[in-house]
């Protein structure tokens, strides 16, 4: 259910024409033992080599992730990159609404990093930084004008590549 | 985030430096990396960075020791240690170093951001300091800049200030209004071993008592209505600098007695509390009156005149010092000029001498505005005579008054003179005397037709 909520707000905010494969096997590669948590660089890159024909990719994961200097994070992605990952781990809400709402909020965020977004100052903005859930529900699901035409141009140049 | 910000990352393990790029990167700072302390050695010698994040635990040199190095090289560096082993021992050495912060691996999201958040504010802190510094020493260097003087009697008062400046003994700047008390007062600060304080300057004449006092000595939260904060008063504010009370004689006998205990004591209280403060300042005061008549009419304290006029430093009035009056003249039409735009070359003979001849009785500051107001109404290249009409009005209804027999027999003479065309024969007609006289008198007054 996460997964299509993911994939529709993808398509509908961020103007990307999402797929869903089926899952995968559960990383053990990117397994951190001393901090129970999977190391989500090693996934991304993992991720990047995925041959699809998308030209992103977005992993999607019930465990709990981390990376090298970070106690966890809700995503992680490569900046201007080909493959980002988020965790419902810590999105988890006795409302499913709130919990749809924040997958979908981590997943256009990680997404405007693959399309070359930095953090944005404008706290209205999705891709404004969120280090915690009290922020990241405070956040609406949309980009700041500036952030949007951004990632129009972005597309236009994936668009003009792929042709 | 500011793409101007570069930060340098040292840690021999390749996952962390990349990591940690890619998180500064997505807030929009320049990031480089590096895998030893002298590899980052060798790149700080090519490149400037703002901020490091250093491991400790390096093979060779380990992040301590960079961290010596570093703000040896670079006193102002903002160096961040990180380690996947923190110590209580290593943490404390690091701070005595230098480093502004100690980060255990891994860290939490927030920690990150805020640690950046307060490094960049105290980062924008030190630079705002910085350039107020660099201001200030060349506000130092070309203080006698502001002075335009060619007379004896302001280079008197130049030698003065040299000489009191140094002291920090209290000195009362008396003159008339628009002589540049304030100007005076401000170099003397600057001269003065305070001079890295701040100069604190209120004009005393300026407000009611009740808002004097509150200014002065500021007040507490719910001092009175209207306080909703706590606020520093001005004396509080001018500690380890200068405190200029301008127009001293208008404050009350209250006023003085609050003001000669805070002089003597070096301690204030502020309004509605009763926490006494520290200060030390070095007093300036100024005054337009004769505070010694002011003390006969029961008007002014004694024992607080003696306290703040320890050195007098009198002002000449412009009227006593004529020959400044051309170079003052020229610096304020270089001035108004700039501002305005307008093409003006300078002031014809006429109008230099329109401009020797009055009596100034608003001092500098009145010459200032004459200048202003004919620069913007000057048609051509020249400032004339016609631009300055109003000041002939204006002279002969404020001049008689304070002008000296000798200066009103000047002034006559060149009067009726431009009045006869410099006719000799007809002048001294009206005048009521003979030619040779009259000539005698031309010579004498260094009169001569513009």
């Amino acid at each position: 259910m996460a997964v299509s909520v993911i994939a529709a707000n993808l398509q509908a905010v961020a103007g990307l024409n999402t797929g869903i494969l089926p899952p995968i096997e559960s990383p053990d590669y990117a397994y951190v033992p001393v901090r129970n948590q999977f190391d989500a660089t090693r996934i991304i890159k993992q991720l990047a080599f995925f041959r699809d024909g998308a030209p992103f990719k977005l992993g999607i994961i019930a465990h709990d992730i981390c990376s090298p200097i970070l106690s966890f994070v809700y995503g992680e992605s490569q900046l201007g990159g080909k493959a980002a990952l988020v965790s419902l781990n810590r999105l988890f809400d006795n409302n499913p609404e709130t919990f749809y709402q924040r997958a979908a909020k981590i997943s256009l965020h990680e997404a405007g990093h693959l399309l070359g977004l930095g953090h944005c100052w404008e706290s209205f903005c999705i891709m404004h930084f969120s280090s915690n859930l009290e922020a990241l529900d405070s956040l609406p699901i949309s980009f700041c004008t500036a952030c949007e035409y951004e990632i129009k141009r972005h597309l236009r140049t994936v668009v003009a590549d792929e042709k | 985030m500011s793409l101007a910000t570069q930060i340098m990352v040292v840690d021999d393990e390749e996952t962390i430096c990349e990591a940690l790029e890619a998180w500064f990167i997505k807030d929009g700072y320049r990031v480089e990396k590096a895998g030893s302390g002298l590899e980052a050695l060798e790149r700080m010698a090519k490149k400037h960075f703002d901020v490091y994040f250093v491991d400790i635990k390096m093979p060779g040199m380990d992040g301590l020791e960079l961290l010596g190095r570093l703000k040896e090289k670079q006193p102002d560096a903002n160096v961040i240690m990180i380690t996947a082993h923190g110590s209580i021992q290593s943490a404390v050495e690091a701070m005595k170093l230098g480093a502004c912060d100690y980060l255990c691996k891994p860290f939490d999201p927030d920690q990150l951001s805020l640690l950046m958040e307060r490094v960049m504010a105290s980062k924008a802190l030190r630079d705002e300091n910085e350039t107020l510094r660099e201001q200030l020493m060349e506000k130092r260097e070309t203080l006698w800049e502001g002075f335009v003087a060619q007379s004896d009697a302001m280079h008197h008062v130049f030698s003065i200030i040299e000489d009191v400046a140094p002291t920090g003994t209290p000195v009362l700047i008396t003159g008339e209004t628009g002589v540049g008390k304030e100007l005076i007062a401000e170099a003397l600060h600057m001269q003065s071993r305070q001079s890295d304080g701040p100069f604190i300057a209120i004009n005393c004449g300026a407000m009611s008592e009740t808002l004097l006092e509150s200014e002065l000595f500021g007040h507490e939260r719910g001092a009175f209505t209207g306080a909703v904060k706590a606020r520093r008063g001005r004396l509080e504010m001018a500690n380890n600098g200068t405190l200029f009370l301008d127009e001293i004689g208008e404050i009350s006998s209250k006023m003085q007695v609050s003001l000669l205990r805070v002089l003597e004591e070096k301690h204030l209280q502020r309004l509605g509390g009763n926490q006494s403060i520290s200060t030390h300042f070095r007093l300036l005061s100024a005054t337009h009156r004769n505070l010694s008549q002011l003390i006969r009419e029961n008007r002014f304290r004694e024992d607080f005149f003696y306290r703040i006029n320890v050195i007098t430093l009198p002002v000449p009035p412009l009227r006593e010092r004529l020959e400044d009056v051309p170079a003052l003249a020229d610096h304020f039409l270089d001035l108004y000029v700039q501002e305005t735009g307008k093409r003006l070359e300078g002031f014809t003979q006429r109008a230099l001498g329109m401009l020797m001849a009055y009596s100034w009785p608003g001092n500098v500051r009145e010459l200032r505005n004459v200048i202003e107001r004919a620069v913007v109404l000057a048609r051509g290249r020249m400032i004339g005579a016609e631009e300055l009409t109003f000041l002939d009005t204006s002279s002969k209804d404020c001049r008689l008054g304070t002008l000296t027999l000798h200066e009103v027999e000047i002034s006559h003479v060149r009067s009726v003179l431009d009045t006869c065309n410099w006719n000799i024969s007809r002048a001294a007609k009206q005048l009521d005397i003979d030619r040779s006289t009259l000539n005698r008198k031309i010579k004498r007054f260094h009169l001569v037709r513009s």
